[in-house]
């Protein structure tokens, strides 16, 4: 079997197993409606100072939450051991890598989505053919941001403190990321004319590239006893 | 602190072996470095298969935990295994290998609500399901009833009548002379008793077994008094 119907297959079977104990999903869109509600409530929605904080706004609630989905999607690895049957099988660690990468990478993006609506209405933005390039950064932010994560989630997963470590480690690491995708947004809904979208959009591409690629060059290692 | 020392052992195709030992003797982690999750840090393993080859495909491993899907239902766990170990024919070869574990009828249960006899029986199922020139059995009976290690052990029995290679490392001194046709016992990281079955008299084996494993003690403690 050709390796992007393995990878394609790994991440099934994630998808699969979170759609049916959708605790992460719930627990991950309850964070991120939790964030929107509580800047909502302390900012004046109307106000033109607020209007310039939503990109942060809603880069706090996209990624927060997006740890939760990390971390759980190596704990449920460890609870049968599961991990261990992926490592025992002939599969590529290199291809258990961008299954567990894709799979992380479809969950983001579904919540993300969600937080996005929601976002939007809150905040009286509206669904117009402009939101379509927020889609797309978030799309493309959520490919490094899974990359990433899926390393480390998978380094830290053995540990006990791994929900603390996991932010510790990771956000340092994805800042060109957030910085990109808090300052693509901002051209998006914020500026009159989004000049420098294209570039913001250049570094997302390029860190998603350097981030899949080194995950897949490490992560042999990451999962090695 | 050394889990694995000085160990030379040689297993030939159709040896169902029994490694016994105290806790804390090494016997799990010499299963874990045949199976590959553990590299040694000196010395080789070396396997070869009928056709030559060798690899992660060629091993079936069994632990305490089951490497099973909770979320998913017993034939989907197989299938999914099946199709990682590149097997022809999946969905059928798993159906075959639930009718052979007598899971036939709880193939399409989740496997979170399967009891622990049926999970280990479909943990054997899934180390059995590519067909493997050898399987790795790391205390199997764990946290089975006297219903379910009856049945495991009927399992194995069929596995050592087909002549399958089997490493199994279990406490139950009892299953596993039944099954074996050698035993190994190992004791902080060494073998400190090899035979063949057929050399032991099953009546005599739990003194041998203590014989062997407090006898490392003993001569220890010789050694050190000698010293002082």
């Amino acid at each position: 079997m050709n390796q992007v119907a393995l990878t394609w297959i790994l991440a099934e079977k994630d998808l699969k197993v979170a759609y049916r104990s959708p605790q992460a999903f719930l627990t991950t869109g309850f964070f991120a409606l939790l964030i929107l509600v509580i800047f909502n409530f302390a900012f004046d929605p109307g106000s033109q100072a607020t209007r310039e904080a939503t990109p942060g706004i809603l880069w706090v609630a996209l990624l927060f939450p997006g740890i939760i989905q990390l971390n759980h999607s190596f704990q449920a690895e460890m609870e049968e051991g599961t991990l261990y049957g992926l490592i025992l099988s002939p599969t590529d660690r290199g291809v258990l890598f961008f299954g567990k990468v894709l799979a992380n990478w479809v969950f983001l993006v579904v919540v993300d989505l969600f937080v996005l609506v929601v976002f939007v209405i809150f905040y009286n933005f509206s669904f117009s053919v402009q939101m379509l390039w927020v889609v797309l950064i978030i799309v493309l932010a959520s490919v490094g941001f899974a990359a990433v994560g899926t390393v480390f989630a998978a380094m830290l997963s053995s540990i006990r403190t791994r929900e603390v470590l996991l932010p510790i480690l990771l956000f340092p690491i994805i800042i060109p990321i957030i910085l990109a995708a808090v300052n693509g947004t901002q051209e998006v809904l914020i500026l009159e004319e989004a000049q420098f979208l294209h570039r913001w959009l250049q570094l997302l591409i390029a860190f998603d590239v350097i981030f899949l690629a080194s995950g897949f060059l490490l992560f042999d290692y990451v999962v090695a006893e | 602190m050394r889990a694995v020392l000085n160990l030379d052992l040689e297993v030939c195709t159709g040896d169902f072996l029994a490694i016994f030992g105290p806790n804390g003797a090494g016997k799990t982690t010499l299963l874990k470095m045949v199976a590959g999750l553990t590299q040694p840090t000196s010395g080789d393993i070396q396997f070869t298969s009928q056709d030559g080859h060798s690899g992660r495909e060629r091993v079936g491993y069994v632990s305490h935990q089951s490497f099973l899907y909770n979320e998913l239902t017993g034939i989907e766990n197989l299938i999914f295994y099946g199709r990682l170990y590149g097997v022809g024919e999946v969905r059928e070869r798993a159906d075959a290998m639930l009718v052979k574990m007598g899971l036939r009828d709880a193939r399409h249960r989740k496997v979170g609500e399967y009891s622990r006899g049926m999970k280990q029986r479909l943990t054997l199922a899934r180390a059995l399901l590519h067909e493997p020139d050898l399987l790795l059995l790391d205390e199997p009976y764990t946290g089975l009833d006297q219903h379910g290690s009856r049945l495991f052990t009927e399992v194995l029995q069929g596995l050592k009548e087909e002549g399958r290679t089997v490493l199994l490392i279990t406490h139950n001194l009892g299953a596993g002379l039944e099954l074996c046709s050698r035993v190994v016992i190992q004791n902080k990281g060494e073998l400190v008793f090899q035979a063949s079955r057929r050399q032991l008299d099953a009546s005599e084996f739990e003194r041998l077994y203590f014989q062997a494993v407090e006898g490392k003690k003993n001569l220890e403690s010789r050694i050190q008094n000698s010293e002082v």
